[in-house]
């Protein structure tokens, strides 16, 4: 999942150097999407703690 | 003042870029291998990159440094997390420290100077004229090229990294290995 983030960013960095700004953001908007669905599935592991 | 925004761009760009090679150095000749959130920080390094090469392709724009300043937010939220994770007094931590911190920290303190240098550069910003360019592509300098292309590369390795460490899979909470040279 992390290297398909990495990817689309890399894509969308591509496209914005090539001049094609909508569809630059269109991809980075997806790695976005993608990004904080990763992160909020890895921010709500349980934390093995005992007090 | 367009030149200086320009030049901040410039050096956010490569700033990102250079802190994602200390992290790839520090990746293959320490063998410290990146833990999930540690993955995600990067992914936020790379996506204030983004920011910044469209602030140099297209012209400054308050879209673009928006773009900015939701990956620093991004940083903080992971780098935050991870910071809390070790909080507690007789923790180690996560890796080697760095210059008396940890990596995480320190990139807790880069994404706060990123929202303060993007706050800055959006003050500094011209209103009008190069708004209107926003929608067009301008003609790009040696150094921004070599921004663009030396971030593009090294979000291109982190891509491949990642799989060469966690494959089609989720990364290992703690990665002693890398999955690629598991499977042979």
């Amino acid at each position: 999942m992390t290297a398909l983030i990495f990817l689309l960013i890399a894509i969308a960095m591509l496209t914005a150097l090539g001049g094609r700004r909508l569809l630059a953001g269109s991809v980075f908007g997806l790695g976005l999407i993608l990004s904080v669905v990763w992160l909020v599935h890895h921010m709500t592991d349980a934390l093995p703690l005992s007090f | 003042m367009a030149t200086l925004v320009r030049f901040g761009n410039w050096l956010g760009a490569m700033a990102v870029a250079g802190v994602l090679l200390v992290a790839f150095a520090l990746q293959f000749a320490q063998h410290e291998l990146p833990c999930p959130l540690c993955m995600l920080q990067r992914v936020a390094f790379v996506m204030c990159g983004f920011g910044f090469l469209m602030n140099l392709r297209f012209g400054s724009q308050p879209l673009h440094y928006g773009i900015t300043l939701l990956a620093a937010l991004f940083g903080l939220a992971a780098s935050g997390r991870q910071v809390l994770l070790h909080i507690v007094p007789g923790d180690a931590g996560y890796g080697s420290p760095l210059l008396g911190l940890h990596l995480y920290t320190w990139t807790f303190v880069f994404f706060t100077a990123v929202v303060v240098g993007v706050s800055l550069l959006l003050l500094l910003s011209p209103r009008e004229i190069e708004r209107r360019e926003g929608r067009h592509a301008l003609p790009m300098g040696a150094l921004s090229r070599l921004a663009a292309w030396l971030l593009i590369l090294v979000t291109l390795a982190n891509a491949a990294a990642a799989f060469a460490l966690c494959g089609p899979v989720e990364c290992p909470d703690n990665p002693t290995s890398y999955w690629l040279l598991n499977r042979s």
